[in-house]
């Protein structure tokens, strides 16, 4: 996680003269001293990484790029430079720390704004919500790039209007990794398609994960109650929130959805490695995990000794998407024809799949699914071609509303579960609370509930 | 008279309004805004709307704010009576060490200046609950391990000691420079009294040191109140789906870092403006608490 993002409060004030016992005139001048220090220090170092960044949208013969590290291919990014470098010049600015918060805070200052910028997958359900700060991207022409792209994904860019926000850059269909060495020796299918079937439901997936258990005693077929639980939810018809902004936390359908997830505590199959998560990987008790196609990047960075054992299947009962960003242009932007020709570029088949090789970005766009970058097998996989398991399942993800508020109101339920993973609290309960807790939250999020 | 007076001081007038106008802009306009927003509902982009008292009403009605004050509070205590002790020992030891002075202050002064997410980190590889050293010790000596990541007292414990590892020393440092302001006149008329360490450490040390303790008491309070990173760093990672949320049972959810999830990781800037109005009160308090113990201590 990042941590450089902006931090209220706890900087220890310097030592200025003391605020108890007798002041002599000289501490307090130091003292003063220092803080005008300590003051001026801060805006300059906000200004000087401001100035990097400025001229976006001022229609001048720069535009800026707003991006973070690992949102694109930096070789790509740099090539568009290159091949733009005739018309303007781009500005490409790789944006640490929250994301979200500095695009937010610029939109809402009206100035720093960037020409193209990317938006995180979940921060998109709150920046569409502000559809007034961008261009509508079918006036640019979308509609009929979208045709041939993934229908769900492009949804995802829109408000409730139709009005599109977001141009996508990635995906995130799900599926189940599992260690096909641990399957072997607990006797169970290895095979992708044969483990796919093996799980096509929750009640088959968990009596193949209690099997794997009890051969191998030393790994398990969940990691964490949240994997499950992320994985269930894109499962389900309606989140937390509806589309008329009422709170839907106590349906049947996530009550299920729940106890679904709580089951892996019960069956006394979860790793509950949440802390300790490479680790747990690199010692093998993770016998299978649930995520996203861009996952295998965190499992092969984290556990690079278990290359070749891994292998990936479909996960339980449908695939879901979980993440994936887009690119979008502010309204400040004055040639948005030519911002929606930069996207085009960076985003064009031949880039996404350079994308995929360079920083493991899943394309958004099928097309890039059938060049070579995409069609290889993967040594970390055993030389399996993961695309027939991610590219058939990106097709399928179902279309799920997600509100402005959702990430908030969602929040209880995390806490919930880990308090059952941690504290063995009883689903039920646990259930109870969690509603009762994202239903306070979400009447102050202005949702009727 | 007036504008030939102001003639005169105007240079000095000049010398001092940075500080001022930097106090206004990073300072005074947030104070006044955030109370505008306390009324208000505001998600950060979209317009800003009346919402009268209701943001208070939320606050009160609040559980998790309720568990994240009694968290900070713990927190504080766990934190600040060891700590300042422990520096008030640390720093005795410095005034009576003879050789290598320097170099056990820039030890002692390090920890304070060392980023708190390498910090983190380190603490990380000796608490994890399945694969960290402290457990793999105690599991070689045959004592049951500690899920320090996880329970209700031993994520408080845990962050206590990231804090009181930090600025142990910072409060020696500011400890052993009041010691040394003290004369040696004193001890050497104590040691003929007949006064030995204990009873010198006691009836002269800890009284002439009263203001610096007082300061350090008063700091200690502000930032301990304001504890926000520690917990934001060690947890970040450790609730499914909200990494704000202080850990398991978010045991380690202090006030700031409630407040931080609410307004900039909800977009709910109108509660979040009201929730540090809270937070500022309950300081306050404390504040107060503490200002009318040094008023006494002056007369």
């Amino acid at each position: 996680m990042d941590t450089s993002q902006s931090q209220p409060g706890r900087r220890r004030p310097a030592l200025s003269g003391g605020s108890a016992g007798p002041l002599s005139r000289r501490s307090v001048l130091k003292g003063g001293a220092l803080a005008i220090l300590g003051a001026g220090v801060l805006p300059l170092s906000a200004c000087s990484g401001g100035s990097a960044t400025s001229g976006g949208g001022a229609g001048s013969a720069t535009s800026t790029l707003w991006y973070w590290g690992g949102g694109m291919s930096d070789k790509v990014v740099a090539a568009a430079v290159e091949h733009f470098k005739a018309t303007t010049t781009i500005k490409p600015s790789i944006i640490g720390g929250d994301f979200k918060q500095k695009l937010q805070t610029s939109l809402a200052g009206g100035s720093f704004i960037p020409t193209v910028t990317g938006i995180k997958g979940e921060d998109m359900p709150y920046f569409r919500s502000v559809t007034a700060k961008f261009v509508d991207l079918n006036t640019l022409g979308a509609a009929a790039i979208a045709s041939k792209g993934l229908a769900w994904k492009w949804k995802e860019g829109q408000d409730l209007s139709g009005k599109q926000i977001g141009y996508p850059i990635d995906i995130g269909p799900t599926a189940m990794f599992y260690r096909s060495d641990f399957f072997e020796k607990a006797g169970l299918p290895t095979d992708p398609t044969a483990v796919g079937e093996a799980v096509k439901t929750w009640d088959s997936f968990y009596e193949l994960g209690k099997e794997l258990h009890a051969k191998v005693p030393t790994t398990y077929p969940v990691s964490s109650l949240g994997s499950v639980w992320a994985i269930v939810l894109g499962q389900t018809q309606e989140r937390f929130v509806s589309k008329d902004n009422a709170f839907t936390g106590d349906s049947d359908e996530l009550h299920q959805a729940w106890l679904t997830t709580c089951r892996a505590q019960q069956l006394g199959i979860n790793a509950a490695s949440s802390t300790s998560f490479n680790a747990a990987l690199a010692q093998g008790k993770i016998g299978a995990e649930f995520g996203a196609a861009w996952h295998a990047l965190d499992l092969s960075d984290a556990a690079p000794q278990t290359s070749g054992m891994w292998r990936v299947a479909n996960n339980p009962v449908r695939p879901t998407n979980f993440g994936g960003s887009f690119l979008a242009i502010p309204t400040a932007t004055k040639d948005t024809k030519l911002a929606f020709e930069i996207i085009q570029w960076l985003l064009s088949t031949d880039n996404e799949s350079k994308g995929f090789t360079d920083a493991a970005i899943f394309p958004a766009d099928p097309a890039a699914w059938t060049t070579p970058a995409l069609t290889g097998g993967t040594a970390f996989f055993g030389g399996q071609k993961t695309i027939d398991i991610f590219g058939p399942a990106a097709k399928i993800v179902p279309s799920q509303y997600t509100a402005p508020s959702d990430a908030a109101v969602a929040g209880p339920y995390g806490d919930e579960l880990t308090k059952v993973e941690t504290a063995g609290k009883d689903p039920e309960a646990a259930w109870k609370d969690a509603v009762a807790a994202a239903r306070e939250v979400a009447k102050r999020q202005g949702v009727t509930a | 008279m007036r504008g030939k007076s102001l003639g005169r001081t105007w240079p000095l007038y000049t010398a001092v309004s940075p500080y001022y106008l930097l106090f206004a802009v990073f300072g005074l306009f947030p104070i006044g805004f955030s109370a505008y927003l306390a009324f208000h509902r505001w998600d950060g982009l979209n317009p800003v709307t009346f919402a009268g008292l209701d943001q208070f009403r939320f606050v009160w009605a609040d559980d998790t704010f309720r568990l994240a004050v009694v968290n900070t509070l713990i927190i504080w205590v766990l934190s600040t009576v060891p700590m300042l002790l422990m520096s008030l020992g640390l720093a005795s030891l410095l005034n009576s060490v003879r050789r290598f002075k320097t170099f056990y202050q820039v030890v002692l002064f390090l920890p304070s200046v060392t980023s708190i997410v390498a910090i983190a980190i380190f603490f990380k590889a000796i608490f994890d609950n399945d694969y960290g050293v402290l457990n793999d010790t105690l599991k070689g000596f045959g004592i049951p391990t500690v899920q320090w990541f996880s329970g209700y007292w031993s994520i408080k414990i845990l962050i206590s000691l990231l804090l009181t590892w930090q600025w142990v020393g910072y409060n020696a440092i500011i400890y052993y420079a009041g010691l040394q302001a003290i004369s040696s006149d004193v001890y050497e008329a104590a040691k003929i009294d007949g006064a030995g360490p204990l009873r010198t450490f006691w009836s002269i040390t800890v009284p002439l040191l009263r203001p610096v303790i007082l300061f350090t008491v008063i700091i200690s309070t502000i930032t301990g109140m304001q504890t926000f990173t520690e917990p934001q760093v060690l947890f970040g990672a450790n609730t499914a789906g909200n990494g704000n949320a202080g850990g398991p049972g978010q045991a380690g959810l202090t006030m700031v870092l409630y407040f931080y999830q609410q307004a900039f990781v909800n977009n709910n800037y109108g509660y979040g403006a009201a929730l540090a109005y809270a937070i500022f009160a309950i300081v306050a308090v404390f504040a107060i608490i503490n200002w009318r113990i040094v008023a006494r201590s002056d007369k």
